[in-house]
């Protein structure tokens, strides 16, 4: 089975092809804009989210995908939400034309499931059910439990800001760069995470939610009431450090109490923070210690961001089922919610 | 900052843009929980500055939508082809974060101003209307 996989959620725009072999799956194009060299902007740019730039980069993917007619290919997965509306509006409108032009049926993905289902992508990972996944990005931060292949379950989520956000606007604080994931990271690696005591935020109520804009909030002061150092490098890195280890260690927490309680077999991390080293490395640490019998499967790198890859998965997963939708009847859900 | 919040939403009508301005961690996204609740909205409102703008729908008769909008990564004209502009003329409410950053797609003399600043303790917040 053949499958395009279209995604236009926010800001990137992505067209994959995954093929089934077997058991295995095998991404025999995966196109993501961000990796086109068409523009070279300079020092963290405010990403493009016009559905005016997906209209624009949309035409160089399609060209680069190799086929005009669709032929070989079995059907279309397009992410029709979560997100931002218009943006997911240029892929749903794709999706939909290219179903009729090329008379192929048309499915439609969840955003979040996608991230999942990412996992799916390598076939070294071994994931069995009950599964947990801990979805964390710049738009989402949620905890979805797998009771088995297709059945989800949103037993916990952000009441304010996301895990990736918060990364954003702490690196924001400092300037040093966009995305603030990968500049934080960088920067703590030359820093002490003991060095300030930030809140890990919720870590100690007895749910599954989290929140971190009381963290993001606890750096913002922290710098204020030391001003001078601003600029100073150690500190930074310091405050960087110690920042990701409260985000880390309170998503690690509340992800291990929820696979303890829901008795999973594996844990699985999903969405663009789930390429954070610490947390990979914090997460595998906390459940050999503490929940030695469960799996840690974690996404490649390449596949934690926003891509179709993933699209193209679950596109797979719900075309065995036969999900399909009529071209005339698919819409976008900004709110769409996965369980 | 809940009890602010429903005041203001009591005397809320269609067509009020609120434009809400202050740093990070000043509580627009606090202000804006509270108003939501005051409106009868039970989905959770989390921080849109992902998705630039989220709409919620609103039962109360006065208004059928409530939008909130983050501008916080966006650049000025950029909103425009985001769809916001729909949300100026249907007689919608929104209330915007960082709406100095976009002053200039704003329909001129309707919104009204909430200044957001962070008090001299941590609990602490000023809020200027």
């Amino acid at each position: 089975m053949k499958i395009l996989g279209i995604e236009t959620s926010c800001d990137e725009t992505a067209l994959a092809i995954v093929e089934t072999k077997g058991k295995d799956f095998i991404v025999k194009k995966d196109l993501v804009y961000s990796q086109i060299p068409i523009h070279q902007k300079f020092g963290g740019v405010v990403p493009e989210v016009a559905a005016r730039a997906h209209v624009e980069k949309m035409p160089e993917l399609l060209k680069r995908l190799g086929t005009k007619t669709g032929a070989g290919i079995d059907a279309i997965a397009v992410v029709n939400g979560p997100g931002l509306v218009t943006s997911l509006r240029v892929g749903v409108e794709l999706g939909k034309t290219l179903s009729e032009l090329w008379n192929k049926p048309l499915i439609a993905i969840n955003h979040i499931e996608a991230h999942i289902l990412a996992n799916w992508l390598n076939p070294k990972n071994q994931i069995k059910f009950p599964a947990l996944a801990l979805v964390v990005s710049g738009g989402h931060t949620e905890l979805i439990l797998m009771k088995k292949a297709g059945n989800y379950k949103k037993i916990g989520q952000t009441l304010d800001d996301a895990a990736g956000e918060a990364f954003d606007k702490v690196a924001k604080i400092f300037n040093i760069g966009y995305p603030g994931g990968p500049a934080i990271a960088k920067w703590a690696e030359k820093g002490k995470a003991d060095a300030i005591d930030f809140p890990r935020p919720l870590i100690n109520k007895p749910n599954f939610d989290f929140s971190f804009s009381g963290l993001k909030t606890a750096v913002l002061y922290e710098v204020k009431r030391n001003k001078a150092k601003a600029k100073d490098k150690k500190y930074i890195a310091d405050v960087c450090a110690s920042f990701q280890e409260a985000a880390v260690d309170a998503l690690v927490a509340k992800t291990l109490k929820a696979a303890k309680k829901h008795n999973v077999k594996t844990i699985m991390l999903a969405g663009g923070v789930s390429a954070n080293k610490w947390l990979r490395t914090e997460l595998k640490l906390g459940a050999k210690k503490f929940l030695p019998d469960v799996g840690i499967v974690l996404p490649d790198i390449k596949y934690t961001g926003d891509n179709a890859a993933m699209v193209a998965i679950a596109g797979i997963h719900h075309a065995k089922k036969k999900n399909f939708i009529k071209w005339e009847k698919i819409d976008v859900d900004p709110n769409l919610s996965l369980g | 900052m809940h009890a602010f919040a429903k005041d203001i939403a009591k005397n809320l009508k269609p067509g009020d843009i609120l434009g809400l301005i202050g740093e990070l961690g000043a509580g627009k996204t606090t202000f804006v929980k509270g108003l939501a609740k005051a409106l009868g909205i039970k989905s959770r409102v989390v921080s849109p500055t992902f998705v630039i703008f989220k709409p919620y729908d609103v039962s109360n008769k006065k208004f059928e939508h409530f939008v909130h909008v983050d501008a916080y990564r966006v650049e000025g004209e950029e909103l425009q082809d985001v769809g916001i502009e729909d949300y100026f003329e249907d007689g919608s409410v929104l209330a915007i974060e960082w709406a100095d950053k976009i002053k200039k797609i704003l329909p001129n003399g309707r919104t009204k101003w909430i200044r957001f600043s962070l008090g001299k303790n941590e609990n602490e917040r000023i809020v200027e209307f």
